[in-house]
């Protein structure tokens, strides 16, 4: 998919990107980076100034934009604009509706099931709290079951349990994935590959290479999650770091390899001389690196 | 200006009903070709927004408070095709789940407020616009103004027409007397169009400072005013809505000038005699003479309301052929 | 000072989870839209005194019987009665007590059951209801997006007033005050753009459910043997009217 589009000020310029079935990108970026821009022309919400959408091999324009749009599930940053029906159940089911599925029940109960809401079937959607209200909209979107799913800002606004939670869900379920965020540590559980986006695409790689690109992410205005922050602090410092973990699963695995490097060393090393010297001589080396 | 159920004469009921049919299946195929994509919401929105708006009382002063009818905003925020859509989404919404409004008189309200008050300030607003707009702002102002007063004063005065054409054909047992619906409703609207007209230039100054193309694109803007000089260039459509007018100004002197005269005076000395009782007891079709005199009105309402809808349909169809 | 009329708002406000489960909310939604307006339709072209005493005793029965809260019943009724009472009272300044009292029984006995209908039913089920009636696609879509926007648009109108007051604005007094005005039009312009912004994305939500449109009636309910009953009450209701109107009876 190649597209250009341009609204006065220009939005997005040469992007070109594609996504394997079944593959979870995350598209990150500061805030007006054009990522939610990105989303809506994949959704055929709007039409690139120049370049094309496609989808499944067929061009994306005005008149398929609603076919294809219900095999690429757009959900919005805010759940609020996209529930619509008085229960939950009848939100799910809309969209199946819609499109005249058979077996509507059925459709709306594995919807329900994959986001994780199955007891709240009768609820009145309003009346849920904001990361319930999260999954409903997923939940409305996975209903239509379309090839692909284009989640904006996922994350955002939902307190840390919600948002732990969600998360988990993301990862564990088999769809293809478009994800917009700047919530780089949530990215890094849930995609395998990812593409910093700044107008332009700036960089592309698994999330791991993207931290360590320290010079992308000030560039493009990213702040690096707490986690990687800390183990680069330690890696200034000297600690044998290879990689900085985003996500607390990595960080407790790097954080053992750490230990088990730095046993090894101080083993090796082990014998007279001041062990604060040298640290600090292999944290120069650090920096002498980073340069 | 909402007529509850069982106030109007169920056959004054019955003809706007009728009219009211024709003119939002004219206004709907008008409209339906608009309402894509982006129109949908916003039309809605406008919709919501005059619901809302006809919540908000503004003060009148000496305590009494009137409010927003919104039908000159709407036909000129967005064309008269879709206002009449609008306004009447508007209307249901009030009577289905406020009780403004009833199911029986549903076609007369939808008649005053949503097709006579917003196709008014529609034809104010591009009568005036040519002649005052070259003034700039102020006198794009005065012509939005002057819509929306006109809007609630006509509207005000068809409604008063009505009622007073009820009590007159069902002897008393329906409707408001001419003598007072007339003045009172005229009296009234005339003071609460100027709240209108003032609100009315003040939030479409605004839309048009702000974001003119958010309700209504240039090109649909060109678009109505090339509507509206078919219609002004179109024989039979100045000959039917002259009939409409003149129908409209002449019914409620009509019904003044036979209440005040002799007619009423018999009637009221009759109201307290045996005639009265009748009438209690009359069917509400039982109406003798006058029966004739009202569907004789009611069809050259409805035949002219059919002229004005074909004219329309021709003028634009001509206007969509010629691009 | 601007007073927003109440009118009823927070009576369907308060409506929550548990939308009462009796036996009136649960009829098939196009079984009480026709049944209620055909008593409506019935009870407006009375005349006689008789028949209206009755036309409102069966109205009062009806809200009686369908467990309708009376607190939001009274609510929506006062909202709704400046209406009734405007000719009410002029027809009785004109045309004497009887009638005055006649007119005043025969709108109230076409008001209640219409309110009784809109409380107790869920709004998308009137609509939904009405779509099903074969009221064209374009008109209920539209009723639909209207009332989804009517919260959206109480929401920023809230917003706008508690910005507008903290900022010291208190005119609008009168017809005269010409400033006041100007604000509250300013304001009115300004909730239009940004909840404009807002309705197009709601839109949008509905789209990317495969939304074309026209709204397809969600609820399969069908009309069973309790509608069967219910229209038959109201037909028997209305068959007495017809009776009582056309002097059969009394």
């Amino acid at each position: 998919m190649t597209y250009k589009y341009e609204d006065g000020t220009m939005a997005l310029r040469d992007v070109d990107l594609s996504i394997e079935r079944g593959e979870k990108v995350a598209i990150v970026g500061p805030n007006g980076a054009g990522k939610s821009t990105l989303l809506n022309l994949v959704a055929g919400f709007r039409m690139p100034f120049s370049g094309r959408v496609l989808i499944e091999g067929r061009e994306l324009n005005h008149e398929n934009a609603d076919e294809l749009r219900s095999e690429v599930g757009l959900v919005f940053q805010d759940p609020e604009d996209q529930i619509f029906m008085p229960t939950v159940e009848e939100d799910v089911a809309f969209g199946p509706r819609n499109l005249g599925l058979d077996d509507i029940d059925a459709r709306v109960t594995r919807a329900l099931r994959s986001a994780g809401i199955e007891g709240l079937a009768k609820r009145r959607p309003h009346r849920l709290s904001y990361g319930m209200k999260k999954r409903v909209a997923i939940a409305g979107i996975l209903a239509m079951e379309p090839e692909m799913l284009l989640l904006d800002e996922p994350t955002s606004g939902l307190d840390p349990r919600a948002r732990l939670e969600l998360v988990k869900l993301l990862r564990e379920m088999d769809k293809t994935m478009l994800i917009a965020t700047h919530d780089l540590e949530a990215a890094a559980e849930i995609v395998d590959r990812a593409v910093v986006l700044n107008v332009s695409v700036v960089m592309e790689g698994t999330m791991s290479d993207i931290v360590m690109s320290k010079k992308v992410l000030q560039d493009a205005g990213l702040e690096l999650p707490p986690v990687s922050k800390l183990f680069d602090a330690m890696g200034r410092m000297g600690y044998p770091v290879d990689s900085l973990p985003v996500s607390m699963d990595q960080a407790v695995a790097e954080l053992t390899r750490v230990i088990d490097r730095e046993a090894k060393r101080t083993s090796e090393l082990r014998g007279p001389g001041n062990p604060r010297s040298d640290r600090k001589s292999r944290q120069s080396d650090a920096r002498g690196n980073g340069d | 200006m909402h007529v509850p159920d069982g106030l109007m004469d169920p056959l004054v009921a019955l003809i706007g009903l009728l009219e009211f049919l024709a003119f939002i299946t004219a206004a709907s195929y008008l409209g339906s070709k608009r309402l894509q994509d982006k129109q949908l919401p916003r039309i809605a929105l406008l919709s919501a927004g005059i619901f809302v708006a006809q919540m908000l009382n503004f003060p009148i002063g000496g305590g009494t408070t009137g409010h927003l009818i919104g039908a000159a905003l709407f036909a000129i925020l967005v064309g008269p095709a879709l206002a009449v859509v609008g306004m009447t989404v508007v209307l249901i919404i009030q009577a289905l789940m406020f009780g403004d409004g009833g199911i029986t008189s549903f076609g007369l309200n939808a008649i005053n407020m949503a097709v006579i008050a917003p196709l008014t300030g529609w034809g104010v607003y591009h009568l005036l616009e040519p002649m005052l707009g070259r003034s700039g702002i102020s006198g794009k102002n005065i012509a939005v103004g002057a819509a929306a007063w006109a809007s609630v004063f006509v509207a005000a005065a068809a409604c008063a027409a009505e009622l007073a054409v009820s009590y007159a054909i069902s002897g008393g047992a329906y409707g408001i007397a001419a003598t007072v619906s007339i003045p009172a409703m005229l009296g009234y609207h005339a003071v609460i169009g100027v709240g209108e007209a003032v609100i009315t230039v003040g939030v479409i100054a605004y839309l048009w400072d702000v974001s003119a193309d958010s309700f209504l694109s240039k090109d649909e803007r060109l678009k109505n005013r090339a509507i509206w000089g078919r219609i002004t260039s179109s024989k039979t459509l100045q000959a039917s809505l002259a009939v409409l007018v003149v129908f409209a100004l002449a019914l409620p002197l009509y019904f003044l000038y036979s209440s005040e005269g002799m007619d009423g005076l018999e009637r009221t000395m009759d109201d307290a005699g045996i005639e009265e009782e009748n009438a209690m007891l009359a069917s509400p079709f039982g109406y003798g003479e006058s029966y004739f005199a009202v569907l004789f009105a009611g069809v050259i309402g409805f035949v002219a309301v059919a002229l004005i809808a074909l004219g329309l349909l021709r003028a634009i169809g001509s206007t969509k052929f010629r691009e | 000072m601007i007073i927003t009329h109440v009118r009823g708002h927070s009576a369907l406000r308060e409506r929550d989870e548990d939308l009462d489960t009796s036996w009136f909310s649960q009829l098939d939604p196009r079984v009480k839209i026709v049944g209620v307006f055909s008593f409506v339709v019935v009870a407006a072209l009375l005349t006689r005194p008789e028949g209206v005493t009755i036309a409102l005793t069966a109205a009062i029965a009806l809200a009686a019987a369908s467990r309708v809260s009376a607190k939001r019943l009274i609510v929506a009724y006062a909202a709704a009665f400046p209406f009734v009472a405007l000719a009410s009272a002029s027809i009785f300044l004109f045309s004497g007590w009887d009638r005055g009292l006649t007119m005043l029984a025969r709108t109230s006995s076409c008001v209640i059951p219409l309110l009784v209908l809109a409380l107790g039913t869920e709004t998308f089920d009137l609509f939904s209801g009405l779509r099903r009636l074969k009221v064209p696609g374009m008109i209920t879509t539209l009723l639909m997006l209207t009332f989804r926007f009517l919260l959206l648009l109480s929401d920023e109108l809230e917003r706008m007033k508690v910005s507008r007051q903290a900022r010291g604005f208190r005119g609008g007094r009168s017809l005269l005050d010409r400033y006041g005005l100007r604000v509250l039009s300013f304001t009115a312009g300004m909730v239009l753009v940004r909840a404009s912004a807002r309705a197009d994305r709601v839109y949008e939500g509905l789209r990317c459910k495969a939304f074309r449109k026209d709204m397809i009636p969600w609820r399969t309910s069908s009309v069973r043997s309790r509608d069967m009953a219910f229209l038959a009450c109201l037909a028997i209701v209305a068959g007495v009217l017809a009776a009582v109107q056309y002097e059969v009876l009394f």
